[in-house]
Protein backbone atom coordinates (compact mmCIF):
# COMPACT_ATOMS: atom_id res chain seq x y z
CA UNK A 1 0.00 0.00 0.00
CA UNK A 2 1.56 3.31 -1.05
CA UNK A 3 0.77 4.86 2.35
CA UNK A 4 3.49 2.68 3.90
CA UNK A 5 6.18 4.63 2.07
CA UNK A 6 4.91 8.08 2.99
CA UNK A 7 6.01 10.01 6.05
CA UNK A 8 3.48 11.01 8.66
CA UNK A 9 2.89 14.38 6.97
CA UNK A 10 2.39 12.93 3.50
CA UNK A 11 0.30 9.77 3.71
CA UNK A 12 -3.44 9.56 3.20
CA UNK A 13 -4.19 10.30 6.86
CA UNK A 14 -2.39 13.63 6.63
CA UNK A 15 -3.99 14.52 3.30
CA UNK A 16 -7.39 13.64 4.69
CA UNK A 17 -6.81 15.88 7.73
CA UNK A 18 -5.90 18.80 5.50
CA UNK A 19 -8.87 18.12 3.23
CA UNK A 20 -11.23 17.95 6.17
CA UNK A 21 -9.90 21.22 7.54
CA UNK A 22 -10.37 22.98 4.22
CA UNK A 23 -13.87 21.59 3.67
CA UNK A 24 -14.90 22.68 7.15
CA UNK A 25 -13.51 26.16 6.53
CA UNK A 26 -15.59 26.35 3.37
CA UNK A 27 -18.69 25.21 5.21
CA UNK A 28 -19.07 22.04 3.15
CA UNK A 29 -18.79 19.64 6.05
CA UNK A 30 -19.20 19.71 9.81
CA UNK A 31 -16.81 17.39 11.63
CA UNK A 32 -19.21 16.74 14.49
CA UNK A 33 -22.05 15.90 12.13
CA UNK A 34 -19.76 13.60 10.20
CA UNK A 35 -18.81 11.67 13.32
CA UNK A 36 -22.43 11.35 14.40
CA UNK A 37 -23.51 10.12 10.97
CA UNK A 38 -20.68 7.60 10.88
CA UNK A 39 -21.51 6.33 14.36
CA UNK A 40 -25.18 6.00 13.50
CA UNK A 41 -24.41 4.11 10.30
CA UNK A 42 -22.07 1.61 11.99
CA UNK A 43 -24.57 1.09 14.81
CA UNK A 44 -27.52 0.27 12.55
CA UNK A 45 -25.87 -1.52 9.61
CA UNK A 46 -24.15 -4.87 10.15
CA UNK A 47 -24.17 -8.51 9.01
CA UNK A 48 -26.30 -9.32 12.08
CA UNK A 49 -29.22 -7.72 10.23
CA UNK A 50 -28.82 -10.15 7.37
CA UNK A 51 -28.51 -13.04 9.79
CA UNK A 52 -31.81 -12.09 11.45
CA UNK A 53 -33.58 -11.98 8.09
CA UNK A 54 -32.22 -15.40 7.19
CA UNK A 55 -33.22 -16.95 10.53
CA UNK A 56 -36.74 -15.56 10.24
CA UNK A 57 -37.00 -16.85 6.65
CA UNK A 58 -35.92 -20.32 7.79
CA UNK A 59 -38.61 -20.41 10.47
CA UNK A 60 -41.46 -18.62 8.70
CA UNK A 61 -42.21 -19.68 5.14
CA UNK A 62 -44.62 -16.79 4.52
CA UNK A 63 -41.85 -14.35 5.47
CA UNK A 64 -39.39 -16.20 3.26
CA UNK A 65 -41.69 -15.78 0.29
CA UNK A 66 -42.27 -12.10 1.04
CA UNK A 67 -38.53 -11.55 1.39
CA UNK A 68 -37.88 -13.15 -1.98
CA UNK A 69 -40.77 -11.33 -3.69
CA UNK A 70 -40.09 -7.83 -2.35
CA UNK A 71 -37.31 -7.58 0.21
CA UNK A 72 -37.71 -3.81 0.73
CA UNK A 73 -41.31 -4.35 1.83
CA UNK A 74 -40.41 -7.31 4.08
CA UNK A 75 -37.46 -5.69 5.92
CA UNK A 76 -39.65 -3.44 8.14
CA UNK A 77 -41.24 -6.61 9.61
CA UNK A 78 -37.94 -6.95 11.52
CA UNK A 79 -37.52 -3.22 12.00
CA UNK A 80 -34.92 -3.10 9.24
CA UNK A 81 -34.62 -1.01 6.10
CA UNK A 82 -32.38 -0.20 3.17
CA UNK A 83 -32.89 3.50 3.85
CA UNK A 84 -30.80 5.85 5.95
CA UNK A 85 -28.25 6.35 3.22
CA UNK A 86 -28.11 8.57 0.18
CA UNK A 87 -31.05 6.84 -1.46
CA UNK A 88 -33.02 3.72 -0.57
CA UNK A 89 -31.85 1.00 -2.90
CA UNK A 90 -33.73 -2.07 -4.02
CA UNK A 91 -32.62 -5.19 -2.16
CA UNK A 92 -32.92 -8.51 -3.99
CA UNK A 93 -32.58 -11.66 -1.92
CA UNK A 94 -31.58 -14.78 -3.84
CA UNK A 95 -32.17 -18.21 -2.35
CA UNK A 96 -29.77 -21.15 -2.30
CA UNK A 97 -31.42 -24.52 -2.92
CA UNK A 98 -30.33 -28.14 -3.18
CA UNK A 99 -29.70 -27.57 -6.90
CA UNK A 100 -28.45 -24.02 -7.07
CA UNK A 101 -26.04 -21.75 -5.26
CA UNK A 102 -25.78 -17.98 -5.52
CA UNK A 103 -22.73 -15.72 -5.33
CA UNK A 104 -22.71 -11.91 -5.35
CA UNK A 105 -20.12 -9.56 -6.85
CA UNK A 106 -19.79 -6.07 -8.26
CA UNK A 107 -17.15 -6.44 -10.97
CA UNK A 108 -17.14 -2.72 -11.82
CA UNK A 109 -16.56 -1.34 -8.32
CA UNK A 110 -17.85 -2.81 -5.04
CA UNK A 111 -21.62 -2.31 -4.84
CA UNK A 112 -22.98 -4.05 -1.76
CA UNK A 113 -26.08 -3.71 0.50
CA UNK A 114 -24.19 -1.31 2.83
CA UNK A 115 -27.31 0.23 4.32
CA UNK A 116 -28.31 -3.18 5.69
CA UNK A 117 -25.05 -5.05 6.23
CA UNK A 118 -22.50 -2.28 6.84
CA UNK A 119 -19.15 -2.05 5.00
CA UNK A 120 -18.19 -4.94 2.74
CA UNK A 121 -15.08 -7.02 3.44
CA UNK A 122 -11.86 -5.89 1.76
CA UNK A 123 -11.62 -9.08 -0.31
CA UNK A 124 -15.04 -8.34 -1.88
CA UNK A 125 -13.63 -5.07 -3.24
CA UNK A 126 -10.42 -6.69 -4.56
CA UNK A 127 -9.49 -7.14 -8.22
CA UNK A 128 -8.72 -10.77 -7.32
CA UNK A 129 -12.35 -11.47 -6.37
CA UNK A 130 -14.07 -9.20 -8.88
CA UNK A 131 -12.10 -10.51 -11.87
CA UNK A 132 -12.38 -14.21 -11.14
CA UNK A 133 -15.71 -14.98 -9.52
CA UNK A 134 -17.67 -14.24 -12.72
CA UNK A 135 -15.37 -16.46 -14.76
CA UNK A 136 -14.58 -19.35 -12.38
CA UNK A 137 -16.82 -19.14 -9.30
CA UNK A 138 -16.13 -22.73 -8.24
CA UNK A 139 -12.39 -22.05 -7.90
CA UNK A 140 -13.04 -18.88 -5.93
CA UNK A 141 -15.34 -20.78 -3.57
CA UNK A 142 -12.58 -23.37 -3.16
CA UNK A 143 -10.21 -20.60 -2.09
CA UNK A 144 -12.67 -19.86 0.69
CA UNK A 145 -12.53 -23.51 1.70
CA UNK A 146 -15.96 -24.19 0.22
CA UNK A 147 -16.07 -27.23 -2.05
CA UNK A 148 -19.48 -27.01 -3.71
CA UNK A 149 -21.05 -30.26 -4.95
CA UNK A 150 -20.41 -30.34 -8.73
CA UNK A 151 -24.09 -31.13 -9.32
CA UNK A 152 -25.12 -27.80 -7.82
CA UNK A 153 -25.46 -25.02 -10.41
CA UNK A 154 -23.94 -21.62 -9.64
CA UNK A 155 -25.62 -18.29 -10.34
CA UNK A 156 -23.36 -15.27 -10.12
CA UNK A 157 -25.04 -11.88 -9.66
CA UNK A 158 -23.10 -8.82 -10.84
CA UNK A 159 -24.64 -5.84 -9.04
CA UNK A 160 -23.99 -3.40 -11.86
CA UNK A 161 -27.00 -1.08 -11.42
CA UNK A 162 -29.10 0.14 -8.50
CA UNK A 163 -30.21 -3.16 -6.95
CA UNK A 164 -28.16 -4.68 -4.13
CA UNK A 165 -28.04 -8.41 -3.54
CA UNK A 166 -27.99 -10.74 -0.54
CA UNK A 167 -27.95 -14.53 -0.47
CA UNK A 168 -30.45 -16.55 1.57
CA UNK A 169 -28.33 -19.59 2.51
CA UNK A 170 -29.78 -23.04 3.06
CA UNK A 171 -30.64 -23.93 6.61
CA UNK A 172 -27.99 -26.35 7.87
CA UNK A 173 -29.01 -29.89 8.74
CA UNK A 174 -29.41 -30.76 12.43
CA UNK A 175 -30.79 -27.36 13.43
CA UNK A 176 -34.37 -28.38 14.18
CA UNK A 177 -35.49 -27.00 17.51
CA UNK A 178 -33.09 -24.05 17.43
CA UNK A 179 -34.71 -20.69 18.11
CA UNK A 180 -34.37 -17.62 15.93
CA UNK A 181 -31.35 -16.09 17.73
CA UNK A 182 -29.47 -19.43 17.66
CA UNK A 183 -30.19 -19.81 13.95
CA UNK A 184 -29.11 -16.23 13.27
CA UNK A 185 -25.81 -16.94 15.05
CA UNK A 186 -25.05 -19.60 12.43
CA UNK A 187 -25.22 -17.13 9.53
CA UNK A 188 -21.96 -15.50 8.47
CA UNK A 189 -21.26 -12.46 6.28
CA UNK A 190 -19.54 -14.77 3.83
CA UNK A 191 -22.74 -16.85 3.65
CA UNK A 192 -24.75 -13.72 2.80
CA UNK A 193 -22.36 -13.03 -0.09
CA UNK A 194 -22.31 -16.66 -1.19
CA UNK A 195 -18.67 -17.69 -0.61
CA UNK A 196 -19.67 -19.92 2.31
CA UNK A 197 -22.55 -22.39 2.67
CA UNK A 198 -24.06 -20.36 5.52
CA UNK B 1 -42.70 5.23 -22.24
CA UNK B 2 -43.21 1.49 -21.79
CA UNK B 3 -40.44 -1.04 -21.24
CA UNK B 4 -38.97 -2.38 -24.46
CA UNK B 5 -38.38 -5.83 -23.00
CA UNK B 6 -40.25 -8.34 -20.89
CA UNK B 7 -39.08 -11.22 -18.72
CA UNK B 8 -38.14 -14.08 -21.04
CA UNK B 9 -36.99 -11.89 -23.93
CA UNK B 10 -33.64 -12.65 -25.49
CA UNK B 11 -31.47 -9.52 -25.66
CA UNK B 12 -28.00 -8.68 -26.92
CA UNK B 13 -25.71 -6.33 -25.00
CA UNK B 14 -24.36 -3.57 -27.21
CA UNK B 15 -20.83 -3.90 -28.59
CA UNK B 16 -20.21 -0.20 -28.09
CA UNK B 17 -17.09 0.60 -26.04
CA UNK B 18 -17.73 4.18 -24.96
CA UNK B 19 -15.02 6.71 -24.02
CA UNK B 20 -16.85 7.51 -20.79
CA UNK B 21 -18.27 5.96 -17.63
CA UNK B 22 -20.66 3.11 -18.29
CA UNK B 23 -22.14 0.20 -16.33
CA UNK B 24 -21.99 -2.44 -19.04
CA UNK B 25 -19.02 -4.65 -18.10
CA UNK B 26 -16.73 -5.37 -21.05
CA UNK B 27 -17.03 -9.14 -20.52
CA UNK B 28 -20.72 -8.91 -21.55
CA UNK B 29 -20.36 -6.74 -24.63
CA UNK B 30 -22.05 -8.31 -27.62
CA UNK B 31 -23.34 -11.28 -25.61
CA UNK B 32 -26.90 -12.59 -25.80
CA UNK B 33 -28.81 -13.24 -22.59
CA UNK B 34 -32.33 -13.55 -21.25
CA UNK B 35 -34.26 -10.92 -19.33
CA UNK B 36 -35.06 -12.47 -15.95
CA UNK B 37 -36.13 -9.41 -13.95
CA UNK B 38 -37.44 -5.86 -14.20
CA UNK B 39 -35.61 -3.49 -11.87
CA UNK B 40 -37.46 -0.20 -12.08
CA UNK B 41 -36.35 2.94 -13.87
CA UNK B 42 -33.18 4.86 -13.21
CA UNK B 43 -31.23 7.63 -14.96
CA UNK B 44 -28.51 6.34 -17.27
CA UNK B 45 -25.21 6.68 -15.37
CA UNK B 46 -23.28 7.21 -18.63
CA UNK B 47 -25.03 10.58 -18.78
CA UNK B 48 -25.28 11.57 -15.11
CA UNK B 49 -21.56 10.83 -14.64
CA UNK B 50 -20.92 13.62 -17.14
CA UNK B 51 -23.40 16.03 -15.58
CA UNK B 52 -25.89 15.48 -18.40
CA UNK B 53 -29.62 15.32 -17.79
CA UNK B 54 -30.89 11.76 -17.81
CA UNK B 55 -34.50 10.63 -17.78
CA UNK B 56 -35.08 7.42 -15.81
CA UNK B 57 -35.13 4.42 -18.14
CA UNK B 58 -35.88 0.73 -17.51
CA UNK B 59 -33.20 -1.47 -15.97
CA UNK B 60 -33.27 -5.24 -16.48
CA UNK B 61 -31.68 -8.24 -14.82
CA UNK B 62 -30.20 -10.13 -17.77
CA UNK B 63 -28.92 -13.68 -17.30
CA UNK B 64 -26.10 -15.00 -19.46
CA UNK B 65 -24.67 -18.50 -19.79
CA UNK B 66 -20.98 -18.47 -18.84
CA UNK B 67 -20.20 -20.24 -22.09
CA UNK B 68 -21.65 -17.32 -24.06
CA UNK B 69 -19.56 -14.84 -22.06
CA UNK B 70 -16.24 -16.65 -21.74
CA UNK B 71 -16.42 -19.71 -23.99
CA UNK B 72 -16.32 -21.94 -20.91
CA UNK B 73 -18.03 -22.53 -17.56
CA UNK B 74 -21.34 -24.09 -16.56
CA UNK B 75 -22.64 -21.24 -14.41
CA UNK B 76 -24.84 -18.25 -15.21
CA UNK B 77 -24.02 -14.61 -14.67
CA UNK B 78 -26.86 -12.14 -14.17
CA UNK B 79 -25.99 -8.52 -14.80
CA UNK B 80 -28.27 -5.53 -14.16
CA UNK B 81 -28.36 -3.50 -17.37
CA UNK B 82 -29.95 -0.25 -18.49
CA UNK B 83 -32.21 -0.48 -21.54
CA UNK B 84 -29.77 1.69 -23.52
CA UNK B 85 -27.23 -1.14 -23.31
CA UNK B 86 -29.58 -3.69 -24.89
CA UNK B 87 -30.98 -4.63 -28.31
CA UNK B 88 -33.52 -7.31 -29.08
CA UNK B 89 -31.77 -10.56 -30.01
CA UNK B 90 -34.80 -12.04 -31.74
CA UNK B 91 -34.63 -9.48 -34.57
CA UNK B 92 -30.99 -10.39 -35.13
CA UNK B 93 -31.65 -14.09 -35.44
CA UNK B 94 -33.95 -13.30 -38.38
CA UNK B 95 -31.00 -11.61 -40.05
CA UNK B 96 -28.72 -14.59 -39.43
CA UNK B 97 -26.72 -15.43 -42.50
CA UNK B 98 -26.50 -11.80 -43.55
CA UNK B 99 -24.54 -10.61 -40.51
CA UNK B 100 -21.92 -12.35 -38.40
CA UNK B 101 -22.92 -13.45 -34.89
CA UNK C 1 -12.74 2.80 -23.73
CA UNK C 2 -12.92 0.07 -21.11
CA UNK C 3 -11.31 1.31 -17.95
CA UNK C 4 -9.07 -0.18 -15.30
CA UNK C 5 -11.97 -0.83 -12.92
CA UNK C 6 -13.69 -3.13 -15.44
CA UNK C 7 -11.94 -6.32 -14.38
CA UNK C 8 -14.66 -8.99 -14.69
CA UNK C 9 -13.15 -12.00 -16.43
CA UNK C 10 -9.64 -10.52 -16.51
CA UNK C 11 -6.66 -12.75 -15.75
CA UNK C 12 -3.50 -12.03 -13.83
CA UNK C 13 -4.81 -11.25 -10.36
CA UNK C 14 -3.77 -13.36 -7.38
CA UNK C 15 -5.80 -15.74 -5.24
CA UNK C 16 -8.39 -14.07 -3.05
CA UNK C 17 -6.92 -13.27 0.37
CA UNK C 18 -9.27 -13.02 3.29
CA UNK C 19 -8.39 -11.09 6.43
CA UNK C 20 -10.01 -12.74 9.45
CA UNK C 21 -12.30 -10.63 11.65
CA UNK C 22 -11.50 -7.45 9.80
CA UNK C 23 -12.88 -4.19 11.22
CA UNK C 24 -15.33 -2.07 9.17
CA UNK C 25 -12.50 0.43 8.57
CA UNK C 26 -8.78 -0.16 9.07
CA UNK C 27 -7.99 3.40 10.08
CA UNK C 28 -9.85 6.55 11.15
CA UNK C 29 -8.92 8.27 7.91
CA UNK C 30 -10.74 5.57 5.92
CA UNK C 31 -13.91 6.07 7.94
CA UNK C 32 -13.63 9.81 7.44
CA UNK C 33 -13.17 9.42 3.69
CA UNK C 34 -16.33 7.31 3.63
CA UNK C 35 -18.25 9.88 5.67
CA UNK C 36 -17.00 12.89 3.72
CA UNK C 37 -17.98 11.28 0.43
CA UNK C 38 -21.53 10.71 1.69
CA UNK C 39 -21.69 14.29 2.95
CA UNK C 40 -20.48 15.84 -0.30
CA UNK C 41 -22.83 13.70 -2.41
CA UNK C 42 -25.68 14.50 -0.01
CA UNK C 43 -24.94 18.21 -0.48
CA UNK C 44 -24.91 17.85 -4.25
CA UNK C 45 -21.26 18.86 -4.71
CA UNK C 46 -21.09 15.88 -7.07
CA UNK C 47 -23.24 12.80 -7.63
CA UNK C 48 -22.45 9.11 -7.12
CA UNK C 49 -21.98 8.47 -10.84
CA UNK C 50 -19.50 11.35 -11.09
CA UNK C 51 -17.69 9.85 -8.10
CA UNK C 52 -17.42 6.41 -9.70
CA UNK C 53 -16.29 8.06 -12.93
CA UNK C 54 -13.53 9.91 -11.04
CA UNK C 55 -12.29 6.67 -9.44
CA UNK C 56 -12.16 5.12 -12.91
CA UNK C 57 -10.18 8.08 -14.25
CA UNK C 58 -7.33 7.51 -11.79
CA UNK C 59 -4.35 6.52 -14.00
CA UNK C 60 -4.30 2.71 -14.25
CA UNK C 61 -0.94 2.18 -12.54
CA UNK C 62 -1.86 4.42 -9.65
CA UNK C 63 -5.29 2.79 -9.39
CA UNK C 64 -3.85 -0.71 -9.06
CA UNK C 65 -1.18 0.40 -6.56
CA UNK C 66 -3.69 2.16 -4.31
CA UNK C 67 -5.86 0.72 -1.58
CA UNK C 68 -9.62 1.04 -1.87
CA UNK C 69 -9.99 4.15 0.29
CA UNK C 70 -6.85 5.73 -1.20
CA UNK C 71 -8.73 5.58 -4.51
CA UNK C 72 -11.72 7.23 -2.88
CA UNK C 73 -9.57 10.03 -1.45
CA UNK C 74 -7.91 10.52 -4.83
CA UNK C 75 -11.29 10.67 -6.60
CA UNK C 76 -12.75 13.12 -4.08
CA UNK C 77 -9.77 15.48 -4.37
CA UNK C 78 -9.91 15.17 -8.18
CA UNK C 79 -13.60 16.15 -8.21
CA UNK C 80 -13.07 19.04 -5.80
CA UNK C 81 -10.12 20.33 -7.84
CA UNK C 82 -12.17 20.12 -11.05
CA UNK C 83 -14.89 22.17 -9.38
CA UNK C 84 -12.42 24.74 -8.07
CA UNK C 85 -13.30 23.98 -4.46
CA UNK C 86 -9.96 22.65 -3.24
CA UNK C 87 -6.72 22.56 -5.23
CA UNK C 88 -3.68 20.27 -5.09
CA UNK C 89 -1.63 23.18 -3.70
CA UNK C 90 -4.14 23.52 -0.86
CA UNK C 91 -3.56 19.87 0.02
CA UNK C 92 0.22 19.82 -0.39
CA UNK C 93 2.40 19.14 2.61
CA UNK C 94 3.49 22.24 4.54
Amino acid sequence: MSADHAGPSQGPAARLRRLEGLLEQRGLIDAGQLDRALGAFLARASPANGARLVARAWLDDGFRQRLLADANAALPELGLSMGGGLQEQQLRVVQNTADSHNVIVCTLCSCYPLALLGPSPTWYKSEAYRSRVVRDPRSVLREFGFELDPRVAISVWDASAEARYMVLPRRPAGTDGLGEPELAALVTRNGLIGVAPV
Amino acid sequence: MAELFRVGDRVRATRVDPPHHTRLPRYARGAVGTVTGLLGRHPLPDRSARGLAAEPEPVYAVSFAAGDLFGEGDHTVTIDLWESYLRPAAAESRAKGRSSE
Amino acid sequence: MARINDVGGMQGFPAVWQEQDEPPFHADWEAHVFAINSALIGRGVYNLDEFRDAVERIPAGEYLASSYYERWLRAITMLLAERGIVSEEDLADG
